[in-house]
C-alpha cells in the first residue's frame, strides 16, 4: 500500500515536473502553430535551425555570459554565506533577530524597487552596466537564502567536531577544510544550487543593472520573445532550461533533509 | 615520556568560576582517573589541558614545560571527547589516520601504524568500514585509536565508557587498562562512576563542585576519605557527631579511640561509618536499639534503614529477612569508625547535599 501511494506521488511529482514543457517542446518543433489545434501544423525545425544556426553564435554567448554571471554569484553567495551562516548558527549575539528581517528584505520587497534602488548608486559607483554590477544585484537576492541555508545547517552542527580535530593535530586552517567542509558540504551545494538557479533567472534586475550592456539569456529571450516568434522562443526556453536542470541533477543526492540537518 | 602537572588553575566560562585552584600532578606512565559527578567540572579540566579552552589563572606543564600558549594542535597531550566523534564521511582507516595525515606523515608509515593501533584496540579488518555501520563499542575503539596512533605524551579520555551498556562497558574497561599497561601512556581518565576510577586507576583524584577534594590511591579514597563530602561520594551515608576527650570520640552510639595525630581536645568532630560495615540484628546482642523504617532488597545485598533515637542509619547486610518496623539493634565495629580530622567541613553542611 505505501508502496503504491508512493510510486504514486512519484509520478505525479515526475509528472508535474515534465508535463509543463511538453507543449514546449512541441512549439519548439513546429513551424507554425495557431489557436484551435490540438497540434502544430506544419512540424518541423525551423526554430531549432535558427537557434543553433544564424542565432547560435549570440545564444552561446549569451548562454556563457549566464553562466558566469551564475557561477560567480554562487561562489560568492557561498563565500560570504556561509561564515554568516556560521556565526549566526553557533553563537547568540545581540541584533541576531534584526539581521533575519534584514536577511528577508531584498526576498520581500518586490525586485524592482530594489534594482532600481541600487541601480542609482551604481551609476555614481561605476558598476553600472558593468558585469560586476549585475553580479553584485543577483547577490542582494541570492545572499539571503544562502544566508538562511547555512543558518540552518550550522544550527544543528556540533562544534565538538572541530575542537575533537584540533585535539588531534589539525590547525585552524585544516579544521576548516578537512572537517567544517566535508560536515556541511551538502548544506554547502544546495546554498550555492539556490543562488546559481536565482541568479540564472534573474531578468528584471539584470536588464536594469546591466541597462541591456549584458545580455544574459533570459534577455536574450525576452528579446526573442518580443518579436512574437513562438517556436523561437520556445526552443530557446528549452536552452534556458537545460542548464538549470543539469545543475540540480548535478546537486541531487545533496538535496533533502540530510543536507540542511548537519551532523550531531 | 609523559607528565603532567597542573598548578592552581582556574576556569570560568563568563559568570561563575567552574574550576577553583586546581592542582594534580599525573606522573609518567601513571594512570589517574578524574571522578566527579555530573556538571563537576571535569570535560572543563580535560579541554584546558587539551588546550582547547584557556584557564584564567594557573599553569599547565607538559613534561616540564609551560603549554600556557600552545594551541591545541601543538600539545603533546590528545583529548578523546565523550561521544566518539568519528569523521561521517571518513571510513574507519581514514579516521584512525586523521591526525598522521595532519602531521602530514609519510602514508606508508601511517598504515603501519594504523595497522598496529587496529589490532590493539580489536578493530583489524573493520578498515573500510563505514563508521555508521559500526556498533557503539566499536566507535568508541576507533575513537580512542585515532588517538593512541599518535602517541601523545598524554592521553585524556573523557567518559569513554559513559556510552555503553553495561557488559560492553566492563571489556572497553579492561581493554583501556591492557592498552594502558602495555603502553605505558601517561593517562587522565574522566568518568562519574566511582566504581570505574577505583577498579581502573593507579590514582584517584575527586573533583566536587569544581574543586578538588582528594588525590590518592583508590584504597584511600575509599577507607580514608579526606572529608565527609568525599566520604558521601563514595557511599557514606551514615554520620555521626561526638567530642573528643583525652583521645576518645564520645557520642551517643558509643565511644570509640581517635586515631594517632589528632590534637584535637574538647572539639565536636564527625566520623562516618559505612553501610556495609555497620551490623544488624534481631537479637538484643547489640547495644544500639532500633526501628527497620525502609527495606531495599538490592539482589547481593538489602539496603535497611534503621531510625535510632533522632539519627537513621542505612545498613547493607547480606542477610534479607527482615521487614519494616521490626525491633531490632545495631552495632558500629570500633575499626570501622573512621573519625574525619578536626578541619574537615562540618556535618552541617554535608546535610544539604
Ligand atoms: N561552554 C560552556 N559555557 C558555559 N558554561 C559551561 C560550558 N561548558 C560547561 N559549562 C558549565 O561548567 C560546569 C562544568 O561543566 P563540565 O566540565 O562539562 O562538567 P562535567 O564534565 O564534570 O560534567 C557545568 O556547570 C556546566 O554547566
Ligand atoms: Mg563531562
Amino acid at each position: 500500500m505505501i508502496g503504491l501511494a508512493r510510486k504514486i506521488v512519484a509520478g505525479g511529482v515526475v509528472a508535474a515536473v515534465i508535463l509543463p514543457f511538453i507543449p514546449l517542446i512541441m512549439w519548439s518543433f513546429s513551424n507554425r502553430w495557431f489557436y484551435p489545434d490540438l497540434w502544430p501544423r506544419p512540424w518541423g525545425t525551423r526554430a531549432w535551425e535558427y537557434v543553433l544556426g544564424i542565432a547560435g553564435s549570440q545564444i552561446t554567448a549569451a548562454l556563457g555570459r549566464s553562466l558566469w554571471v551564475a557561477a560567480v554569484t554562487a561562489v560568492m553567495a557561498v563565500v560570504v554565506g556561509t561564515p554568516a551562516g556560521r556565526a549566526l548558527g553557533l553563537y547568540d549575539f545581540k541584533g541576531k533577530d534584526l539581521v533575519s528581517v534584514l536577511l528577508t528584505l531584498p526576498v520581500i520587497v518586490p525586485p524592482l524597487c530594489v534594482a532600481m534602488g541600487l541601480h542609482l548608486w551604481f551609476i555614481k559607483l561605476g558598476l553600472a552596466e558593468t558585469f560586476g554590477g549585475v553580479v553584485l544585484v543577483h547577490l542582494t537576492f541570492c545572499l539571503p537564502y544562502t544566508v538562511f541555508v547555512m543558518w540552518g545547517v550550522f544550527s544543528n552542527y556540533n562544534l565538538d567536531f572541530e575542537d575533537q580535530a584540533r585535539s588531534l593535530g589539525a590547525s585552524t586552517l585544516q579544521v576548516m577544510y578537512r572537517v567544517m567542509l566535508p560536515l556541511t558540504f551538502s548544506g554547502i551545494v544546495v546554498a550555492g544550487l539556490f543562488a546559481f538557479l536565482l541568479s540564472w533567472s534573474q531578468y528584471l534586475s539584470t536588464l536594469i543593472i546591466g541597462g541591456g550592456k549584458i545580455t544574459t539569456l533570459p534577455i536574450l529571450l525576452f528579446a526573442l520573445m518580443g518579436s512574437g516568434d513562438r517556436p523561437v522562443a520556445a526552443s530557446v526556453s528549452i536552452v534556458f532550461v537545460v542548464p538549470a536542470f543539469l545543475a540540480l541533477l548535478l546537486s541531487a543526492r545533496h538535496l533533502g533533509r540530510r543536507s540542511i540537518t548537519g551532523v550531531r | 615520556m609523559g607528565e603532567l602537572i597542573l598548578k592552581n588553575i582556574n576556569i570560568r566560562y563568563g559568570g561563575e568560576p567552574v574550576v577553583r585552584d586546581f592542582n594534580l600532578e599525573v606522573r609518567n606512565g601513571e594512570m589517574v582517573s578524574l571522578l566527579g559527578p555530573s556538571g563537576a567540572g571535569k570535560t572543563t579540566v580535560l579541554k584546558a589541558v587539551a588546550g582547547l579552552i584557556r584557564p584564567e589563572r594557573g599553569e599547565i606543564l607538559i613534561d616540564g614545560y609551560s603549554v600556557q600558549d600552545l594551541p591545541p594542535e601543538k600539545r603533546d597531550a590528545v583529548m578523546v571527547f565523550q561521544k566518539p566523534l568519528l569523521f561521517p564521511f571518513m571510513n574507519v582507516m581514514q579516521n584512525v589516520g586523521f591526525g598522521l595525515r595532519m602531521r602530514g606523515e609519510p602514508v606508508r608509515e601511517a598504515r603501519q601504524r594504523i595497522q598496529e593501533i587496529l589490532a590493539l584496540t580489536q578493530l583489524g579488518g573493520l578498515e573500510y568500514r563505514k563508521v555508521h555501520e559500526l556498533s557503539g563499542g566499536q566507535q568508541q575503539r576507533v575513537s580512542l585509536a585515532r588517538a593512541l596512533v599518535l602517541k601523545p605524551a598524554i592521553l585524556l579520555l573523557d567518559e569513554p565508557l559513559s556510552n555503553l551498556d553495561a557488559n560492553l562497558r566492563q571489556q572497553m574497561r579492561e581493554l583501556i587498562q591492557e592498552i594502558q599497561a602495555q603502553t605505558r601512556i601517561t593517562t587522565l581518565f574522566v568518568t562519574h562512576d566511582q566504581a570505574e576510577a577505583l577498579m581502573i586507576s593507579h590514582r584517584v583524584s575527586l573533583l566536587l563542585n569544581g574543586r578538588l577534594r582528594q588525590v590518592g590511591k583508590p584504597r584511600e579514597l575509599f577507607y580514608r576519605p579526606a572529608d565527609p563530602e568525599v566520604a558521601r561520594f563514595f557511599g557514606a551515608r551514615n554520620f555521626i557527631q561526638g567530642r573528643v576527650k583525652d583521645g576518645w570520640f564520645q557520642s551517643e552510639f558509643g565511644t570509640f579511640q581517635v586515631p594517632q595525630g589528632f590534637t584535637a581536645n574538647g572539639d565536636w568532630l564527625t566520623a562516618t561509618i559505612r553501610p556495609e560495615d555497620l551490623r544488624v540484628s534481631p537479637d538484643s546482642q547489640f547495644e544500639i536499639q532500633g526501628e527497620i523504617q525502609k527495606i531495599n532488597f538490592e539482589g547481593s545485598a538489602t539496603r535497611i534503614w534503621v531510625r535510632c533515637r533522632t539519627t537513621e542509619f542505612v545498613v547493607l547486610t547480606s542477610e534479607a529477612d527482615f521487614f519494616p518496623g521490626q525491633n531490632v539493634r545495631i552495632h558500629l565495629p570500633p575499626d570501622k569508625i573512621r573519625i574525619f580530622p578536626p578541619d574537615s567541613k562540618e556535618f552541617e553542611k554535608i546535610e544539604e547535599i
